[in-house]
């Protein structure tokens, strides 16, 4: 079954077509991340999925129920806004007992939460700080603790890691994948191309539609990106125009040679044609593939 | 359904929010008294549309004409002191004079010096006007027992000013702040109902209300001096109607302004028409006619004279019933249905 089936989504704000005849289908039990240039509909989107906003045309289905009666799933969904949505004036721990009281957690099961997930987020040594004078990481941390508090099925992260260090970053990325691992569902909006590529499927939004979708590998074979080897050469120029007259897509900038190439297997045929004083591989990033895919659509 | 552990939940962390918050407690425990020692003693004002009696048992027709052609008293002939004495009593009149050939009794209505000011001045003139030598004594008498002070009559006003205003703009502020920093978007999409969230609210604030109204009462007991007739249960129960009112209306008003400071703005509009329109500081019937059809509007002006019977007449719950409570009972619907629709509003 899908997590998020949506058919044909309209979205319109004031004449402005946020949604325009959006599909998506996201699998359970997967990270799925949502990309695009401001403006694309990604937190349309996320709003239609937890019922914040009316549909102008479509079908949306969650955890297979029509969203007109997202009502009911509102204890298997978790959704953390980019506000970070914590009381500044309440402690950690106060934080957190109050979202796990509105989810109906009490007892020895509140207790267990809490201590689990401000272990995982390592804010265990902070829970009697009031949140207003936790750093900006640290108050993006209780934020996605409190979010989790009522282990949802589905969960909607607007941007969950920024201002978070890299290393924390990572551990939160171990979690994701360890709840996908579950069966529960993760959608991740974010700008951190590293990131996308850490999703089971990423889907490249454009202009309230679907532009591209796919693992982070199908993105790069549909965006058509290629390697190129960077040469650090005696006589770039004269080295150009050999590989020029081999056939070679080739270009000079700032005493680099650039090379596009078709198979790793060409670095050989290269090296039998120039001697560089250094050679450096590089692979297509999710990055461009974005360039190219917003910049073709 | 309302669930009412998720109210709790939303009501306690409303109080440890503030518990936590010193400076709002201090004001809102102070400024009552602060309040009564500003405005308390200096107030006065013209005054029309006062409802008088006259019992006429012979003599002085000087002084009748003269009562009757005041065009601030509306005039009512009486057939004995007695029917006067319980029209007062009952508010139906402001006041009466009983005319007999060798005294003139005024009996006032001693929750409004004002009024009883007004009624006494034209009766002095009035008598001024008799024929030199016929002159009996004015005796005044008063129905309640005894001549308030002006601290009586605004003390227990003072008690539902405070409330109403500070609740509203806490409350404003509070759901300005909800929206502001995403808890709002948040609840949207939990179990919490719009109709728990403030419930939960006015839950925790009526706690904080509580203690308010318990010191300013004690303040003006015991400091002021003003008696208290009637069951403190019930005075307490009058602010607390009110204050959830004002709450749900600050909920309501919250959604027209984007921060804090615009909240500050909504005073103007609607704090201010109430402090000097439903009577608190001087008597609806010094308002000017084409103004008062505003003061019949307003909640506090309800609360006011419920507050003021209970506390200086020892009125019932059944004798404030109509039209005060019933005022505040539709007031509070009519605020907390408009909350629960604007928060519902955030779905767009």
């Amino acid at each position: 079954m899908e997590a998020v089936d949506a058919r044909d989504l309209v979205k319109t704000f004031r004449g402005l077509r946020a949604l325009d005849g959006l599909t998506v289908r996201i699998p359970e039990g997967v990270t799925y991340c949502l990309l695009g240039p401001n403006g694309s509909g990604k937190t349309t989107f996320i709003r239609a999925i937890v019922g914040l906003l009316r549909l102008d045309g479509g079908d949306l289905y969650v955890l297979g129920e029509h969203v007109s009666s997202i009502g009911s799933l509102y204890h298997r969904i978790g959704y953390m806004t980019q506000h970070r949505a914590l009381y500044p004036d309440l402690t950690v721990q106060e934080n957190m007992e109050f979202f796990a009281g509105l989810y109906g957690i009490d007892g020895q099961r509140r207790k267990r939460r809490i201590a689990e997930l401000l272990e995982m987020v390592e804010l265990s040594d902070h829970r009697d700080r009031l949140a207003g004078a936790l750093s900006g990481g640290m108050y993006q941390r209780l934020s996605l603790a409190c979010t989790l508090i009522h282990e949802p099925e589905l969960l909607l992260l607007d941007e969950p890691t920024v201002g978070v260090d890299p290393a924390l970053r990572q551990g939160f990325w171990m979690y994701f994948d360890q709840l996908a691992s579950e069966g529960k569902t993760v959608i991740i909006t974010t700008h951190l191309m590293d990131e996308a590529g850490r999703c089971r499927i990423v889907g490249y939004m454009r202009a309230g539609r679907m532009a591209a979708e796919g693992s982070p590998e199908e993105i790069l074979r549909l965006a058509g990106l290629k390697p190129h080897l960077e040469l650090l050469l005696e006589d770039p120029e004269r080295d150009a125009s050999l590989l020029r007259s081999e056939g070679y897509d080739v270009e000079v900038s700032g005493g680099v040679v650039r090379i596009r190439i078709d198979r790793h297997a060409q670095i050989k045929e290269i090296m039998e044609i120039i001697t560089p004083l250094d050679i450096r591989l590089r692979e297509p990033s999710l990055e461009e593939a974005f360039l190219t895919l917003s910049g073709a659509a | 359904m309302i669930d009412i552990r998720r109210v709790c939940v939303v009501a306690l962390r409303v109080v440890r929010q503030l518990k936590r918050d010193r400076r709002t407690i201090g004001l809102i425990t102070f400024a009552p008294i602060v309040l009564m020692m500003l405005f308390g003693y200096a107030l006065s004002g013209e005054m029309s549309g006062i409802q008088l009696g006259i019992v006429d048992l012979g003599g002085h027709p000087a002084l009748r004409s003269h009562l009757e052609g005041v065009k601030d008293f509306t005039v009512l002939h009486l057939g004995s002191e007695s029917d006067a004495e319980r029209l007062v009593s009952d508010g139906r009149l402001n006041g009466a004079v009983v005319i007999s050939p060798d005294e003139i009794q005024l009996l006032l209505d001693a929750t409004s010096p004002q009024i009883a000011s007004a009624i006494r001045g034209a009766a002095l003139a009035g008598a001024r006007s008799e024929v030199l030598g016929s002159g009996a004594p004015i005796v005044e008498r008063y129905v309640y027992g005894y001549d308030m002070e002006m601290t009586d009559t605004i003390g227990p006003a003072i008690l539902g000013l405070v409330v109403f205003f500070f609740t509203f703009i806490n409350a404003a502020v509070a759901f300005v702040r909800e929206r502001s920093q995403g808890t709002l978007e948040k609840f949207m999409v939990s179990p919490l109902s719009s109709t728990e969230i403030v419930s939960g609210y006015i839950l925790g604030f009526s706690l904080f209300t509580l203690l308010q109204s318990t010191t300013t009462l004690l303040v003006v007991i015991f400091v002021f001096g003003v008696p208290l007739k009637g069951s403190p249960l019930l005075l307490l129960s009058i602010v607390i109607l009110l204050g959830a009112g004002a709450l749900a209306l600050g909920t309501f008003f919250s959604n027209f302004a984007r921060s804090e400071f615009q909240v500050v703005q909504f005073i103007p509009m609607v704090v201010i028409p109430q402090i000097i329109l439903s009577g608190v500081w001087w008597p609806i019937q010094s308002i000017p006619d084409f103004v008062r059809p505003v003061s019949y509007i307003l909640p506090l002006t309800y609360a006011t004279d419920a507050l003021r019977a209970v506390m200086l007449k020892g009125s019932t719950l059944m004798d404030v019933l109509y039209p005060d409570v019933t005022a505040l009972i539709v007031f509070f619907t009519l605020s907390f249905a408009s909350a629960i629709l604007v928060l519902h509003r955030e779905v767009t």
